[in-house]
C-alpha cells in the first residue's frame, strides 16, 4: 500500500500460518504492531457503534483504565480480573511504569508487553512479583537487560518467554534463565550477543517444544546444545547467515522436530543429508540456501513434509524430476529458481497442493498445461512469469483456486475471461499495465472476491462500473492514474472496505474524500499523488477505524493530519506526511 | 405488571430491589438460577440473595440492568460508572456473568 508501488505489500509468514501444530502465540511483527493488533481488535468505542451492549464487566474496566491514576493496587482482586485490567491498559497504551506498580502480587498469568513503549529493567520487579503464577511474558523489543533477567528466576512455573529484538540480552541473560525447565517456548529473534557458548543453557531447558532464533547472526556451533531436547517440534533459524551444515549435525535425532526454518542459512546439500532422519519433519523451509537440486533425493525420504519451501534456490531444470516424489506436499514455494515449463511436468502428480508459488520464474503458457489436475490448489503465484492470456485457459478449471496473482505477466484484457468461471476466487492481483476497462467486464462474476489489485491497471471511470458487482471487497487498489471524481461514485457503496488505494490518480480532488464518507469500515486510506487538500480532510472525520492515512504529494501537511488525528480519528497510528 | 413477570434481589444488608424478570436475566448467572429445572429455592420463589454483594453496589447493578435493556432496543447512551465503585462493581458484575 505504498505510494509508489504495492506489490506483493500482501505476501503473508507462510511458513508460521500453515505450521498450525506449534502456537503462534506472539505475532507481533515490529513496527507497525500497533497497525497489525488493532487489525484484529475494533476499539471498544466502536463496538458501541454497533449495537453490542458492552457487558458491565468491560465498562468497569474501561472505566479502570481512564482513572487509573486513582488505584494503587490491584493485588486484592481474583487474577483473572487484574489480567483483564492489564490487557486492556496495555491495548489503550495507557499503562507506564507508575500504573504497572498497582499490579504487584497480582498472580498475574500473561504479561504481554511486546513492542510495548517504555518497557525496561525497571518494569522487571513487578513483573517478577506474579511468582509462581506467571506462566508467560512477551517482553519483545524492550530494553530489558541481563540484569532484568535475574528477576525471573523465581517465576519457576514460566512456560513462554519472547525477547525478540531485545538487543541488550546476552549469553549471561540466557544462563539466568536456564532454570525455569518448564519452559515450552522460547524466542530471542534478532540478538547479536547470543552465542555458542551461552546456548549451553538450553540443555537445561528439556521441555522446550518451540525456539525461535531467528536473524541471531553469531550462534553457529551452538545447535550442540539442543541435542537432548527431544520434545522439539519447531525450530526457527531464518536468516542466521552463520549456520552451515555442521549445525545441522546435532539435529538429526530430534526426531520429534515437525518444523525447522533454516531459510538464508549457509546450509548445503550435505547439510540436508542430516535431516533425513526426521520421521515427522511437515514443513522445511530453505529460502535462499545454497542447495542444489540434488537434495531433493534426501528430502524425498521425509513422509510427513507437507510443507517445502526452496525459493530463491537458484535450482535449475535438471535434476527437478525427483520434485514428482512429493506426492504428500501441500504447499510448495518454488519462486524465484531458474526452473522452466520444462520442470513443470514433474508438477503433475502433485495433486495435493494446496498452494503453489512459481514467483519469477521463466515459466509460460504451455507450462502452466501441467497444472490443471492440480484440483486441490486453492493459492497460485505466477508473478513476474512469461505468462501471457492463452495459459490462463488451463487455469479455468481450478474450482478451489481462492488466490491468484497474475501481478507483472503478459496477461490482457482478452484473457481474463477464461478467469470468468472460478467462482472461488477471493484473492485477484492483476497489478498489470496492459489490463483495461475491458478487462475488468469479464470478470463480473467473481462476485466472491474480496481483494482485488488493479495497480498498475489502466482502469478508468467507465471501468468502475463494473466493481459495483464485488460487493464484498475488502480491500481495492487503483493506482493507475485514470480515475477522477467521478469513478469515485462507484466505489463508495463498497461499504466492506478496509483498504483503499487510489493514489497516482493525480486528478482526484477533496470530492474524493466526500464521497468515501461513508465506508466507516476503512482501515487504511491512501490518496497520494493526488489534488486532495487540507480542505477535505474534514470529510474524513466519519472513517473512526482508520489506522493508516497517506496523502504524499497533495496539499496536505502532517499538522492538518494531526489537528485530525486529535479531534476525530482516534485509532489513525500511522499516517504520511509525518 | 403480574408477580411472576417481577424478581425480587436482595442486598448484603437485606434491602430489596424488585425488578423485571426481563432486566434480572442480562444477568447470566441469574439467569441460570432462574431458569434451570429442578427445586433451586430462587426459581420457586423469584426472590435471590446476595450475601456478598452491598445494597449501593446491587442499586447500581440493577440500573446497569435496564440501561442494557434500553441499549438492546437501540437507545445507545453512556453508563454512568462512579470511580469509587468500580472495584466493588467488577467484581459482582464478574459473579453475576454481567
Amino acid at each position: 500500500m505504498g505510494g509508489a508501488c504495492s506489490r506483493k505489500s500482501d505476501q503473508r509468514d507462510n511458513e508460521e500460518i500453515l505450521h498450525r501444530g506449534v502456537s503462534r502465540k506472539y505475532c507481533k511483527s515490529g513496527s507497525s504492531k500497533w497497525l497489525a493488533t488493532s487489525f484484529s481488535r475494533p476499539a471498544i468505542d466502536i463496538q458501541l457503534g454497533r449495537g453490542n451492549c458492552p457487558p458491565l464487566m468491560d465498562l468497569c474496566i474501561r472505566k479502570i483504565c481512564e482513572d487509573i491514576d486513582r488505584y494503587n493496587t490491584f493485588s486484592t482482586l481474583p487474577r483473572d480480573i487484574s489480567q483483564q485490567i492489564f490487557n486492556e491498559l496495555v491495548y489503550s497504551q495507557r499503562l507506564t511504569d507508575v500504573s504497572l506498580k498497582a499490579f504487584r502480587d497480582c498472580a498475574i498469568q500473561d504479561l504481554y508487553l511486546g513492542e510495548y513503549p517504555g518497557v525496561n529493567d525497571s518494569w522487571m520487579d513487578v513483573i517478577s512479583s506474579q511468582g509462581p503464577s506467571l506462566l508467560s511474558v512477551d517482553l519483545s523489543g524492550s530494553e530489558v537487560t541481563d540484569t532484568g533477567l535475574l528477576h525471573l528466576k523465581d517465576c519457576t512455573n514460566l512456560l513462554a518467554l519472547n525477547f525478540d529484538y531485545c538487543d541488550q540480552i546476552s549469553d549471561r541473560g540466557l544462563e539466568l534463565i536456564s532454570g525455569l525447565s518448564d519452559l515450552t517456548s522460547l524466542s530471542f529473534r534478532r540478538n547479536n550477543a547470543i552465542t555458542a557458548k551461552g546456548m549451553n543453557a538450553f540443555t537445561n531447558l528439556v521441555n522446550l517444544v518451540k525456539l525461535d532464533l531467528e536473524r541471531c547472526p553469531e550462534i553457529h556451533g551452538g545447535l550442540i546444545n539442543l541435542k537432548g531436547l527431544s520434545k522439539l517440534e519447531s525450530l526457527n533459524l531464518k536468516c542466521c547467515n552463520c549456520i552451515t551444515d555442521d549445525d545441522m549435525k546435532p539435529l538429526s535425532g530430534l526426531t520429534n522436530l515437525k518444523a525447522l526454518q533454516i531459510s538464508c542459512s549457509k546450509v548445503t546439500n550435505v547439510g540436508i543429508t542430516f535431516l533425513k532422519g526426521l520421521p515427522k519433519l511437515s514443513l522445511l523451509n530453505l529460502e535462499g540456501c545454497r542447495v542444489t537440486a540434488a537434495c531433493l533425493d534426501s528430502l524425498s525420504a521425509l513422509a510427513a513434509l507437507l510443507y517445502l519451501n526452496l525459493n530463491r534456490c537458484k535450482l535449475p531444470d535438471d535434476g527437478c524430476e525427483n520434485l514428482s516424489r512429493f506426492r504428500n506436499l501441500k504447499v510448495l514455494n518454488l519462486g524465484f529458481n531458474d526452473i522452466t515449463d520444462a520442470c513443470l511436468v514433474h508438477l503433475k502428480g502433485l495433486t495435493n497442493l494446496e498452494s503453489l508459488n512459481l514467483d519469477s520464474c521463466r515459466i509460460g503458457d504451455e507450462g502452466l498445461v501441467n497444472l490443471t489436475g492440480l484440483r486441490h490448489l486453492k493459492c497460485l503465484e505466477l508473478s513476474d512469469t512469461e505468462v501471457g492470456s492463452s495459459g490462463l485457459r488451463h487455469l479455468s478449471g481450478l474450482a478451489n483456486l481462492e488466490s491468484l496473482n497474475l501481478s507483472f505477466t503478459a496477461v490482457d484484457d482478452g484473457g481474463l475471461r477464461k478467469l470468468s468461471g472460478l467462482s472461488s476466487l477471493k484473492s485477484l492481483n492483476l497489478d498489470v499495465r496492459q489490463i483495461s476497462d475491458a478487462g475488468l467486464a469479464a470478470l463480473t462474476s467473481l462476485t466472491g472476491l474480496t481483494h482485488l489489485d488493479l495497480f498498475g491497471a489502466r482502469i478508468t471511470d467507465g471501468g468502475t462500473n463494473h466493481l459495483r458487482n464485488f460487493k464484498n471487497l475488502r480491500s481495492l487498489e487503483i493506482c493507475g492514474g485514470g480515475l477522477t471524481d467521478t469513478g469515485v461514485k462507484n466505489i463508495k457503496n463498497l461499504s466492506y472496505l478496509r483498504l483503499l488505494n487510489l493514489s497516482q490518480n493525480s486528478n482526484l480532488t477533496d470530492k474524493t474524500l466526500e464521497l468515501i464518507s461513508g465506508l466507516t469500515e476503512l482501515v487504511s486510506l491512501n490518496v497520494s499523488n493526488s489534488r486532495i487538500t487540507s480542505v477535505g480532510l474534514r470529510h474524513l472525520k466519519t472513517l473512526k477505524n482508520m489506522k493508516s492515512l497517506t496523502l504524499e504529494g497533495c496539499k496536505v501537511t502532517a499538522n492538518d493530519i494531526k489537528r485530525l488525528q486529535s479531534t476525530d480519528l482516534p485509532n489513525l497510528v500511522s499516517f504520511r506526511p509525518e | 405488571m403480574k408477580k411472576e413477570d417481577m424478581v425480587k434481589l436482595i442486598s448484603a444488608e437485606g434491602f430489596e430491589f424488585v425488578i423485571d424478570k426481563d432486566a434480572a436475566m442480562v444477568s447470566q448467572t441469574i439467569y441460570n438460577m432462574l431458569t434451570s429445572p429442578g427445586s433451586f429455592a430462587e426459581t420457586q420463589h423469584g426472590e435471590v440473595t446476595f450475601p456478598e454483594i452491598s445494597t449501593t453496589i446491587l442499586e447500581k447493578i440493577c440500573k446497569y440492568f435496564y440501561w442494557h435493556l434500553q441499549f438492546a432496543s437501540g437507545k445507545e447512551t453512556e453508563f454512568p460508572i462512579e470511580p469509587e465503585l468500580t472495584l466493588e462493581l467488577m467484581m459482582a458484575a464478574n459473579y453475576l456473568h454481567t
